[in-house]
């Protein structure tokens, strides 16, 4: 039985356009799922549905096995999450959260003891959790918001941009954790993300989302083999050479997004064409000031099936009047 | 895990952290003390002469009688603040740890309006302290005076389940006059600085029929012993509690939708 069976899922908000609009994705247990897109693609709405913080406009979803619209208490008795904000009281310790979020969950008194002590240690917040959280940094946050939301040992774990803010020594730590959750407890996550390495070092499946659908989903090394191709940026010596250096370009492949002081193809014919790019350059006299060979990325995933880069396209989008 | 286990533990578990904030946090708990504190003073203190006027014959003099009063007003401020305290919890973003983890939200309704009475126990016990110093005379038998502060103890989830009907649909500290002034004019639309029977015209008329009204009438009594509204003061707290029930599950519902 997969852990998420989402079919046509939709969200539509008043004042705005579909956040989603008819998504259909399937995450089989103990699978690590990452949902990538840029701000505003419709990734923390299609969240708030499958923990049942929105209900959706149409379309069903099934979380460890439970529709969330109808059996949502089972749902939440089923999950944990860690959302973009962590949702903590500044006036109370982090154990005074662990107990609180024993209570909500109905777990007995021993048992929060012995399970917080225990994710505690393993988030390395033991000694801190005696302080009030107003003193902890955003780091410290995440980690006990990660613990919070695994203390009642739930079968499916949703991650909303767990890493955003976080220092590259944090952001490791959490990613050790998470991969140790699905490989060792067999814990579901389903992990949004801005960020392509995040996705590409944790996810097993990637979905990528833009303006509410699925444009594309695969094992990232799958997707990124899709578009097969490597790709070449270069910048002109001399700037105003770069109208040249484009035409040049032009013979050996498929211009793609590039800095304002270069140009840059999807290489026709692979890294082979390198060498030929470079004795076509020198007979043109385009003096070369840098040469970039690029393996395909997810980024490059996200531009071939949207036209734009991820990390450039936030700006513009838009996900409506969020709950 | 029955389901009553974990209803009940999540009701706690909200009620205790709501207490455990307020005390930790003076700012939050000084001004439920110091509201019934400065009516007391003025009201018991500066219009002590009222007492004078022909017809007031309250046996326990004006101090006591104004206790109620403050008594009623503390208790059910107490109930609204902690409406405050819920339209905070939603603009943190603390709600959704609550929303996300109870299985049954009514949980969260409840778990809210005990803290509230939590509240208004420590406020009712401090309100009291200051006015037995300050010359309340308890004439009533213990037993009319626990019914006094049942009464005045259960009025409070009718301030709470008001305001966290508010709180609840709108989700922001913005509505905050929303969940105080209905209050306020009811309470000052009651028989606040004489008894019903001193009062004419217009606001006479509305007394009648305002519901504080049966509510302060029969705490008076009960202070004193003596025959009052006192069932119909229960069936305020009844009929009252049974609409702003359904008022605040609505709410509740309506945050769900989000």
């Amino acid at each position: 039985m997969p852990a998420i069976e989402v079919h046509a899922l939709t969200r539509a908000f008043k004042k705005g356009p579909r956040a989603v609009d008819g998504i259909d994705l399937t995450v089989d247990e103990g699978e690590i799922y990452g949902f990538l897109g840029p701000n505003g693609a419709g990734k923390s709405t299609t969240v708030l549905m499958l923990t049942t913080l929105l209900p959706p406009t149409s379309g069903t979803a099934l979380v460890a096995g439970f529709d969330v619209v109808k059996d949502g208490a089972r749902v939440r008795g089923a999950i944990g999450a860690a959302l973009q904000e962590a949702a903590l009281d500044r006036f109370l310790t982090g154990w005074e959260h662990v107990r609180l979020q024993g209570a909500l969950h109905g777990m007995s008194r021993s048992d929060i003891e012995r399970r917080g002590g225990e994710l505690l240690d393993r988030v390395g917040m033991r000694e801190a959790a005696s302080r009030k959280v107003g003193g902890y940094s955003g780091g410290m946050k995440r980690r006990l918001d990660l613990a919070l939301a695994l203390l009642h040992r739930p079968r499916v774990l949703f991650l909303d941009e767990p890493t955003t803010g976080l220092d590259p020594q944090s952001r490791a730590a959490l990613w050790n954790e998470v991969a140790r959750l699905s490989r060792d407890e067999g814990v579901t996550v389903f992990l949004t993300t801005q960020y392509l390495e995040e996705a590409d070092a944790l996810a097993g499946r990637v979905g990528i989302i833009d303006h509410g659908t699925i444009v594309a989903e695969g094992t990232p090394t799958a997707l990124k083999a899709e578009i097969g191709r490597a790709s070449v940026e270069i910048e002109p010596h001399e700037a105003a050479r770069l109208a040249d250096l484009e035409r040049t370009l032009a013979q050996f492949g498929t211009a793609i997004a590039a800095p304002a002081t270069g140009a840059a193809i999807r290489l026709d014919a692979g890294v082979a064409d390198v060498a030929p790019i470079v004795r076509a350059l020198d007979a043109e006299g385009i003096r070369i000031h840098q040469l970039r060979l690029r393996e395909p990325t997810l980024d490059d995933v996200f531009l071939e099936k949207t036209g734009r880069t991820l990390q450039g396209s936030g700006d513009s989008a838009t996900e409506g009047d969020e709950a | 895990m029955t389901r009553r286990r974990g209803w009940t533990s999540a009701v706690a578990g909200i009620a205790s952290r709501q207490t455990r904030v307020l005390l930790k946090s003076p700012a939050l708990l000084i001004p439920s003390l110091l509201f019934p504190m400065l009516f007391f003073a003025a009201l018991a203190g500066g219009l002590a002469e009222l007492a004078r006027v022909p017809g007031f014959d309250y046996p326990a003099g004006y101090t006591s009688f104004q206790f109620v009063f403050v008594l009623f007003q503390a208790s059910m401020f107490g109930g609204v603040f902690t409406g405050f305290a819920a339209a905070r919890d939603f603009e943190s973003g603390f709600a959704r740890r609550l929303l996300l983890a109870v299985p049954h939200r009514s949980a969260i309704l409840v778990g809210y309006v005990v803290s509230a009475m939590v509240r208004a126990a420590i406020i009712m016990a401090f309100v009291t302290v200051v006015a037995l110093l300050a010359g309340l005379d308890l004439i009533g038998s213990p037993l009319d005076v626990g019914l006094l502060f049942a009464l005045a103890l259960l009025s409070n989830i009718l301030g709470s389940l008001w305001a966290l009907g508010i709180a609840l649909r709108f989700r922001t500290m913005n509505v905050a006059p929303l969940m105080q002034v209905p209050f306020f004019v009811l309470l000052f639309l009651a028989p606040v600085y004489v008894p019903l029977d001193l009062l004419s015209g217009w606001i006479r008329e509305i007394a009648d029929v305002n519901p504080v009204t049966f509510l302060l009438e029969a705490g008076r009594a009960l202070l004193v012993g003596e025959a009052g509204p006192v069932g119909t003061a229960w069936l305020v707290i009844l009929i009252g509690g049974i609409i702003l029930g359904i008022w605040s599950l609505a709410a509740l519902r309506s945050a769900e939708r989000g």
